[in-house]
């Protein structure tokens, strides 16, 4: 690979200032690859509209431009197999896009404008509003427990915080946003200081300083916020339990934790996570004492980074970097009769981890496994671009260096120290979605045995401890439950 | 585990660049394809992408295989059990080693194929490969091991249970088919996957039938070189026996009425709408299904006249979209919407029989047809930008064929598709004794 641009000096102030970035990678492949991303997202949402900022940019990059309308970007990109993608997180809004060098002219002449020249027409916020709506409500909260759970999770741990509402808004927000509304967001936040432009493959030189050009058009701005506030401290365990009418129980579990990539306890406890819950894995603890030797339900894992999207993907996408992450257990559905038991062992299990650490042969496993996954992780251009960018803003090397240069010096003893600093069972929340709240509500305070039965013989190391796990305490607050139902959710 | 089931057409293949001079194939990879005497198939494909190998060993055997009645969704179970390790490599071991090598590996089953990919480093590439070797051939699970996983199977249908558009496919196959096993979903009726904990014997014999070097394909794609593999494959995988097994695949009777069916959800929900017709098989020779891929093209995707009319001037729909999969035998072609009020489901249904309607009726405009072309040649191109990419698109297509060679052959054909063609296959397709439609509400979600 030609052109890593990261060198080391220059990264722990380069978000800092004021001036747009590039990252550029050339090289000889026949496609070109852009990753534009500007530093502001659903925090910088104003009072009374959220959804703003992620309306804007679908605005950009699913509405018509000055010069063009949707359906004849649509039109001229069909050719071309292009199309620009977007995502909008707390703090950085990504436009991508791949495409062929034979297109390469072509294609950026629609792009640039859709980006520095947008059309703001009234029928394609109609358009995009509806489907922004329709995601909350129809996509994410009629057919999706397990994103479900996990938005309501964030929402439960950030409230009255920036980070407090989805990505995408709530549908009274969005009903309440205008095209002034979006115009003022766009000309505040969409500015050279907040723009980092990433781009790799076959392009030239002269073609790079057009673009550099172009977008010096942009205003100067200054940097967006991103000194966020604390999240509220949780005293005790809380539940928020969504009714809904579904087949079965889905939960997620978390608290937040002042570790991110940068942070000297990142790499430790990404093995700790790694070990005990690595997304779509059969090899983490909990999968293994779950899904494996238990038949719970098709997986169990942990993250220490939010990861949307989860259930659609096996790698994380690059530029949802926050100051803030939580640790999280993403317990897939479960069967109604087991889920009390369920929800029991994955406590049960946290606390192993918390008082025991990683066993010694898995420590080193794990160091293993992640020095060589990160090179899958960047496997494509488009990947290894917003690698680049997280780690500018996280100012961090290239995090396959970080990462290999860190865990080659670390020690079980720094993971087991990050566990017991970081993790924990007590202060936190759980969210359900299922059927029949209040009685399971019931269950969890009755604190009354949940016994497994299963449908064939188990060997003896299990029945013993599921003795223990169908008692296991969790130290439930009769004030600490909330049941929601689904309508009102994102509403 | 399971592939999602509606792929936007355009996602299924296309060609490489055709530039000015000679055509170029539309396969542009070098590759080493070798039959080992037991049958197995080696493909192998040397990249310039450095350091990743992607493994990927293609079973010819998928839901299509289900043939006995009560055994939905096995090969999808069997998928699963394929992870339950052998005597040499016991599951925990067997995770240990992928886990050392840093990999990436997980499994599919779809329609006509099992599919089990990894990609890794490759200095792991031998012991990932003897690995693989061993539990295709001594796969070992008890009874007990057997049950679990038959739950987890549950675990998944449950987790897919949430969306609508598994429900619609389920139902749009259970009413368009008769006999043919595509009457089932890869995951299986849900009465069969409850009964899946007390077929363990069955499970044995599945094993035995389809997991046999006849019906196996090796893929190696990246940083490799094809003696080497071809050396290493005939190591750990040449002593595995051939089998005898062929299976009967019931053929469909040809549909007599249109048909149609609703399905009343139980949680609130925007209305869903699938048009079917029953479609072509897969064929690199004959020109129905390329020529219906074209026409998915023109005219129900982002590029189309209908799409602009109800997604972006009426906005009557917010999902648009056409399904029209490669299949060893015929399967659906599929115009999928999600309406936004409950009042228009009759016209966005219309409108969609009304485009097919022209199909028949009226050639198409020579310069969109040529757009589609363009289209997918550069789609192919874009899509294979790393190692693992062009392994799991030629799974697919090894999946069909066995060879690389299948989608040279396949790009040619749509290279020749005419205005003619589209109306011949039209008329021949899109007739009312071959449809069915699904529709799907619940709720007020406003």
């Amino acid at each position: 690979m030609t052109g890593r641009i990261l060198a080391a000096g220059l990264m722990m102030t380069a978000m800092a200032a004021a001036a747009p970035r590039f990252v550029e990678m050339p090289g000889d492949s026949p496609l070109v690859t852009f990753r534009v991303v500007f530093l502001t997202g659903a925090a910088s949402d104003p009072a009374g509209k959220p959804g703003l900022a992620s309306l804007t940019a679908a605005m950009l990059a699913e509405g018509g431009t000055r010069k063009l309308t949707y359906e004849e970007i649509l039109e001229r990109m069909f050719p071309m197999a292009t199309s620009v993608h977007y995502q909008v997180d707390k703090e950085m809004t990504t436009f991508s896009a791949v495409t062929h060098v034979d297109n390469l002219d072509e294609f950026y002449r629609i792009f640039r404008d859709m980006l520095l020249d947008p059309g703001w027409r009234e029928t394609d916020l109609r358009r995009l509003r509806d489907q922004q709506i329709n995601f909350l409500r129809v996509s994410l909260r009629g057919a999706n427990d397990e994103e479900l759970g996990k938005e309501v999770l964030y929402q439960a741990i950030y409230q009255d915080h920036p980070y407090g509402h989805h990505n995408a808004g709530t549908v009274s927000g969005l009903k309440r946003i205008t095209l002034d509304d979006l115009k003022a967001f766009y000309g505040n936040n969409y500015t050279q200081a907040n723009l980092v432009f990433g781009i790799a493959g076959g392009y030239s030189p002269e073609f790079l300083a057009r673009v550099k050009k172009d977008f010096a058009k942009l205003p100067e701005g200054k940097r967006s916020e991103v000194k966020r506030p604390a999240p509220k401290k949780i005293e005790g365990i809380h539940v928020r339990m969504i009714e809904k009418n579904t087949r079965s129980v889905a939960y997620s579990i978390g608290f937040p934790i002042e570790v991110t990539r940068g942070h000297p306890d990142y790499i430790p406890l990404l093995v700790a996570s790694t070990y005990f819950g690595h997304h779509r894995s059969s090899g983490g603890r909990l999968f293994q004492r779950m899904r494996q030797l238990r038949g719970l339900n098709y997986g169990d894992y942990s993250y220490i980074e939010y990861f949307p999207r989860g259930m659609f993907q096996f790698e994380p996408d690059p530029n949802l970097a926050r100051p803030q992450q939580i640790f999280q257990i993403w317990i897939r559905p479960v069967e109604p009769p087991t889920a009390h038991f369920a929800l029991r062992l994955a406590m049960y299990e946290l606390d192993k981890l918390v008082r025991e650490g990683i066993p010694e042969e898995d420590f080193e496993r794990t160091r293993s496994f992640l020095s060589k996954y990160v090179n899958i992780l960047t496997k494509t251009k488009d990947a290894e671009l917003g690698y680049a960018i997280d780690s500018l803003w996280y100012g961090i090397p290239d995090y396959n260096s970080y990462l290999k240069q860190g865990l080659a010096k670390l020690t079980r003893e720094d993971v087991n120290r990050a566990i017991r600093k970081h993790l924990r069972t007590d202060d936190l929340w759980i969210v359900v979605v299922a059927k029949g709240c209040k009685e399971l509500k019931r269950k969890f305070l009755s604190g009354e045995p949940s016994p497994m039965k299963y449908n064939s013989p188990k060997p003896k190391e299990i029945l013993e401890e599921d003795k223990i796990v169908e008692r296991w305490k969790i130290p439930f607050r009769e004030d600490g439950f909330e049941i929601i139902p689904v309508e009102k959710v994102f509403e | 585990m399971f592939r999602s089931a509606v792929l936007p057409i355009l996602l299924l293949g296309g060609v490489v660049l055709a530039q000015a001079g000679p055509v170029k194939k539309a396969f542009p990879w070098k590759y080493d394809q070798y039959d080992f005497p037991n049958g197995l198939r080696l493909v192998t494909v040397p990249t310039d992408f450095p350091n990743v190998v992607a493994l990927y060993i293609v079973v010819a055997a998928g839901s299509r295989n289900e043939v006995e009645p009560g055994k939905s969704g096995f090969a999808h179970l069997f998928e699963h059990m394929m992870f339950r390790g052998t005597e040499k490599y016991p599951p925990e071991r067997y995770e240990a080693v992928l886990k050392q090598a840093g990999a990436a590996s997980n499994a599919y089953t779809t329609d006509d194929r099992t599919v089990y990919h990894t990609t890794f480093s490759k200095e792991d590439f031998e012991q990932i490969l003897a690995m693989e070797a061993d539990r295709f051939q001594n796969l070992k699970y008890t009874e007990t091991v057997f049950r679990t996983e038959a739950l987890a199977v549950l675990g998944e249908y449950n987790k897919n249970s949430q969306f609508p558009i598994r429900k619609i496919f389920e139902v749009l196959r259970d009413t368009a088919f008769e006999v043919h096993p595509y009457k089932h979903t890869t995951m299986g009726f849900l009465e069969d996957i409850e009964d899946m904990p007390n077929e363990y014997d069955y499970s044995l014999k599945f094993f035995d039938r389809w997991y046999r070097p006849e019906y196996t394909t090796i893929v190696v794609v990246g940083d490799v070189r094809p003696a080497a593999v071809r050396a290493l494959v005939g190591k750990y995988w040449g002593g595995w026996e051939h089998g005898s097994y062929r299976a009967r695949i019931p053929q469909e009777p040809p549909q007599k009425e249109p048909r149609s069916k609703h399905i009343d959800w139980p949680s609130p929900t925007l209305p869903w709408l699938a048009v079917a017709f029953k479609g072509a098989a897969y064929s690199d020779t004959e020109p129905d299904q390329v020529t219906l891929d074209i026409i998915g093209s023109l005219g129900f995707s982002e590029n189309s006249d209908l799409y602009k009319k109800l997604m972006i001037k009426e906005q009557k729909v917010d999902v648009f979209g056409v399904d029209n999969p490669d299949r060893v035998d015929p399967q659906l072609f599929t115009v999928i919407a999600r309406v936004k009020k409950e009042d228009d489901v009759a016209y966005v249904r219309d409108q969609i029989l009304a485009q097919c309607r022209e199909f028949r009726e009226k050639p198409v405009d020579a310069g969109k047809l040529e757009a589609v072309k363009r289209h997918l040649r550069y789609s192919f191109a874009l899509s294979l930008d790393n190692s693992e990419a062009i392994a799991s698109t030629l799974a697919a297509y090894i999946g069909l064929r066995r060879t690389p060679e299948t989608i040279n052959n396949l790009y040619a054909l749509y290279d020749k598709v005419t205005p003619e063609d589209i109306q011949r296959i039209a008329r021949k397709y899109f007739q009312e004794n071959r449809r069915t439609i699904v529709t799907l509400s619940g709720g007020d979600s406003k």
